[in-house]
C-alpha cells in the first residue's frame, strides 16, 4: 500500500500580511510558513494508515527552499519518503498548473490512495485536489470527515450543505480531499525529527516532470489581478436587554446568518 | 567560529512551540495554578510523548542523548509559554546529573524520566526552599559537596507562600544516606559546580522566553489600544519603554546561547559565561517586566489578564539559582581569578 500526501506551505496563521508592491500577493519574506492546516489532517490521514498496517506514506510539495521545512516536518511526523518540486518555472502556477506538477508525481508513484487537504488556508480555491484526480484518471470525493478502509476500497463520509453528511464509496486507487476536524493530527517528535534526516527527499524540477512552458505563471489561466484587505465595517449590532433577552437575540440572529 | 543553531534545533523548537501554544496557553495555565500540583493535567505526558522529556537521557536509557545547546532552545520556549512544568528541573538539571554519575539511580530513573513517569525538583543549598517538591518524584538535594538522589517517599515537604501560583515552593526535611548518595567530596563539589550551572542556565533561558513574551503582548496591548485618538503605542512615553527591554532583551538572548555551549562542553569559561548569562538574562526579563507592567496600565496587575502569570514568573526565576547580584559578583571573581 503506498498513500501520497499532498502538502503545500502557506503563511503562518499568526504572520502579519503585508501585500507586496505589485498588490497580487503578500510580501513572504520576514513571516513564517507552516504546512497548510487541511494538509496536516490529510498527513494524519495517511499516518493512521500507515499505524494500522504496512504501508509507505510520500508527502509532496511545491514550493521554493523553505518548503523543505514543511517537507522536513512530515518526515518528522512519520512519513517516509519526499518529493519536492522545486523550480522558479512553477512559479506563479493556477491552480490547474499546481495539479499538473502533482499529476506528474502520481503518475510516477502510483500511490494507492492520495490524500490533499479540502482546501489551502492563503489561495481557498479548494480546485487542484478534484483537477489532480481528473489529471491522473482517479475517482474521487472531497470535504471527507470519516474515512474507513477496505481492501479494495474506501468508504467516506464527506459534508455537504447544510451539515447533512454524504456517504460514497471509492475504489482504490482513489483520490480524497480531507476537511479539517476528522482526526486529532500527531506533533513531530523529537526522535522522529532526528529520523527524519535520514529519509529521503528527492527535489524535482519542472523539466523532470516533463512540464516545461506549460506550467508556471506563461500557462496560467487564472492570474491575481489585485488582493486587498476586507473593507472595515461600519456597523455593529449592540445587543440590548436581560442576559436571557440578549442570549435569545444572538440565537436568532446566529439562525438568521444561516451560521448554524 | 560560527555559532548558530541546526535545522533540527531549531525544528525541535517549533514542534515544542506548537505543542505549548495548543496545550498551554493562558486559560490552561490559569486552571493550573487551581490544581494540586500547578502543572497542566496531561501536559507532561505530551511532552514525555514528543521526546523532550527523554531528549537529555542518554539513549541506552531510552532517551535521545543530546545536550545542553539543544535543550536551550526549548527552555526558552517553555518560558515563553510560562510552562509550569519542572521541565527545566528534570531535563536539563537533573537527567544530566544522573548519567553523568551513572549506577543504580540513573539506572532506574533515567528510563522513568524518558518515558515520562518521573519528573524531579532540585534542592541546593543555598536555595531556602525547594520548587514542586511536593509533586516530584525525584529530588535531587545537595548538603555540603554531596549530592543525593532522593525518592519522594523519603522526604517530608511543608508548603511555603510563592508568588507564582504555578511554581509551588516546600520546606524540605530529609536524611542523607548511603542509599541515596550520587556523589561526595571533590568529585561531589565538581558535580554541584554544574548542577548549579545547568539550573542557572536553565532559568535563564526561561527568562528570555517569558521576556520575549512578555514584550509580544506589550506591543499587541500598545497598538491596541487607543487613547487621545492615536495607539498608545505611537507616543514615545510608551514605545521607547518597550525599545528599552526589547534591546536589552536582545544583548542577554546570545550570551545564554553561548553559555550553553559553555555547559555542554564543560569549558574553562563555564562559570563566568553562565554567570553572565543568568545576570544578563535575570536583569533584562525585569526590564521587560516593567515595560509590561507600565505599558499596559492597571489592567497588567489583575488577576483575570494573562500578563500577571507570566511577570510572576520572571520575579521568581530571576531570584532562583542564584540572583542578578549574585551572579555579577561570581563573573567578576571569575574574571579577576581567572
Amino acid at each position: 500500500m503506498k498513500i501520497m500526501v499532498c502538502l503545500k506551505q502557506v503563511p503562518h496563521q499568526d504572520a502579519r500580511l503585508d501585500i507586496d508592491s505589485a498588490g497580487t500577493w503578500i510580501q513572504e519574506s520576514n513571516i513564517k510558513f507552516e504546512i497548510n492546516t487541511y494538509d496536516t489532517y490529510a498527513l494524519e490521514e495517511a499516518l493512521r494508515a500507515k499505524d494500522e498496517g504496512e504501508c509507505e506514506v510520500v508527502v509532496v510539495s511545491i514550493g521554493p527552499d523553505r518548503t523543505t521545512q514543511a517537507l522536513r516536518t512530515a518526515l518528522g511526523m512519520g512519513a517516509d519518503r519526499a518529493v519536492h518540486i522545486k523550480d522558479e518555472e512553477a512559479d506563479g502556477s493556477d491552480a490547474l498548473g499546481l495539479a499538473k506538477l502533482l499529476a506528474a508525481v502520481a503518475k510516477e508513484e502510483s500511490p494507492d490512495t492520495i490524500f490533499t487537504g479540502f482546501m489551502s488556508d492563503d489561495d481557498n480555491f479548494a480546485a487542484v485536489p478534484p483537477m489532480l484526480a481528473e489529471l491522473v484518471g482517479l475517482p474521487h470525493t472531497t470535504a471527507a470527515v470519516k474515512v474507513v478502509r477496505g481492501d479494495s476500497s474506501l468508504t467516506v463520509d464527506r459534508e455537504t450543505e447544510g451539515g447533512s453528511y454524504e456517504v460514497v464509496e471509492l475504489p482504490l486507487p482513489c483520490l480524497v480531499s480531507v476537511q479539517t476536524g476528522i482526526n486529532q493530527v500527531r506533533y513531530a517528535s523529537l526522535k522522529g525529527i532526528m529520523a527524519a534526516k535520514k529519509k529521503p527527499l528527492d527535489v524535482k524540477s519542472v523539466a523532470d516532470l516533463g512540464l516545461s512552458g506549460s506550467v508556471g505563471a506563461g500557462a496560467a489561466k487564472v492570474k491575481i489581478e489585485k488582493i486587498a484587505p476586507p473593507p472595515k465595517g461600519d456597523t455593529a449590532e449592540l445587543l440590548e436587554g436581560s442576559t436571557d433577552e440578549v442570549v435569545a437575540g444572538l440565537v436568532t440572529k446566529i439562525k438568521e446568518l444561516g451560521l448554524l | 567560529m560560527r555559532f548558530g543553531f541546526s535545522e533540527d534545533q531549531k525544528l525541535f523548537q517549533a514542534t515544542l512551540a506548537e505543542l505549548l501554544t495548543d496545550e498551554c496557553h493562558h486559560e490552561a495555565l490559569a486552571a493550573a495554578w487551581e490544581t494540586d500540583a500547578g502543572w497542566v493535567p496531561g501536559l507532561w505526558e505530551k511532552l514525555a510523548a514528543m521526546g523532550v522529556t527523554g531528549m537529555s537521557v542518554p539513549e541506552e536509557h531510552g532517551g535521545i542523548g543530546l545536550d545542553d545547546t539543544d535543550l536551550v532552545l526549548l527552555l526558552e520556549e517553555a518560558g515563553r509559554a510560562a510552562c509550569p512544568e519542572p521541565l527545566a528541573e528534570t531535563v536539563a538539571i537533573a537527567t544530566p546529573l544522573l548519567a553523568e554519575v551513572g549506577g543504580a539511580h540513573a539506572d532506574t530513573w533515567l528510563p522513568k524520566i524518558a518515558g515520562g513517569e518521573a519528573r524531579a525538583a532540585i534542592g541546593l543549598e543555598r536555595e531556602r526552599f525547594v520548587a514542586d517538591a511536593a509533586a516530584a518524584d525525584l529530588l535531587i538535594l545537595q548538603r555540603g559537596d554531596a549530592l543525593h538522589a532522593v525518592p519522594a517517599s523519603s522526604v517530608k515537604t511543608a508548603a511555603r507562600d510563592s508568588v507564582d501560583g504555578a511554581r509551588r515552593l516546600y520546606a524540605v526535611e530529609w536524611t542523607p544516606s548511603a542509599d541515596t548518595l550520587l556523589a561526595d567530596g571533590d568529585t561531589g563539589h565538581a558535580l554541584g559546580n554544574r548542577v548549579a550551572n545547568r539550573a542557572a542556565l536553565a532559568a535563564a533561558a526561561q527568562l528570555v522566553g517569558l521576556g520575549s513574551e512578555l514584550i509580544r503582548l506589550t506591543v499587541e496591548y500598545a497598538k491596541g489600544r487607543v487613547q487621545f485618538g492615536q495607539p498608545i503605542g505611537a507616543f514615545q512615553a510608551v514605545k521607547h519603554h518597550i525599545a528599552n527591554a526589547y534591546t536589552q532583551l536582545e544583548l542577554a538572548r546570545p550570551t545564554v546561547y553561548w553559555a550553553s555551549n559553555s555547559v555542554a562542553k564543560n569549558t574553562d569559561s563555564i562559570d563566568l559565561d553562565v554567570s553572565t548569562a543568568k545576570a544578563l538574562a535575570s536583569d533584562a526579563a525585569h526590564a521587560c517586566f516593567r515595560a509590561a507592567l507600565q505599558c499596559h496600565g492597571a489592567i497588567a496587575y489583575t488577576y483575570e489578564y494573562q500578563a500577571h502569570m507570566w511577570m510572576k514568573r520572571v520575579l521568581v526565576l530571576r531570584e532562583a539559582y542564584g540572583s542578578s547580584a549574585w551572579h555579577r559578583r561570581r563573573a567578576a571573581r571569575s574574571l579577576i581569578d581567572g
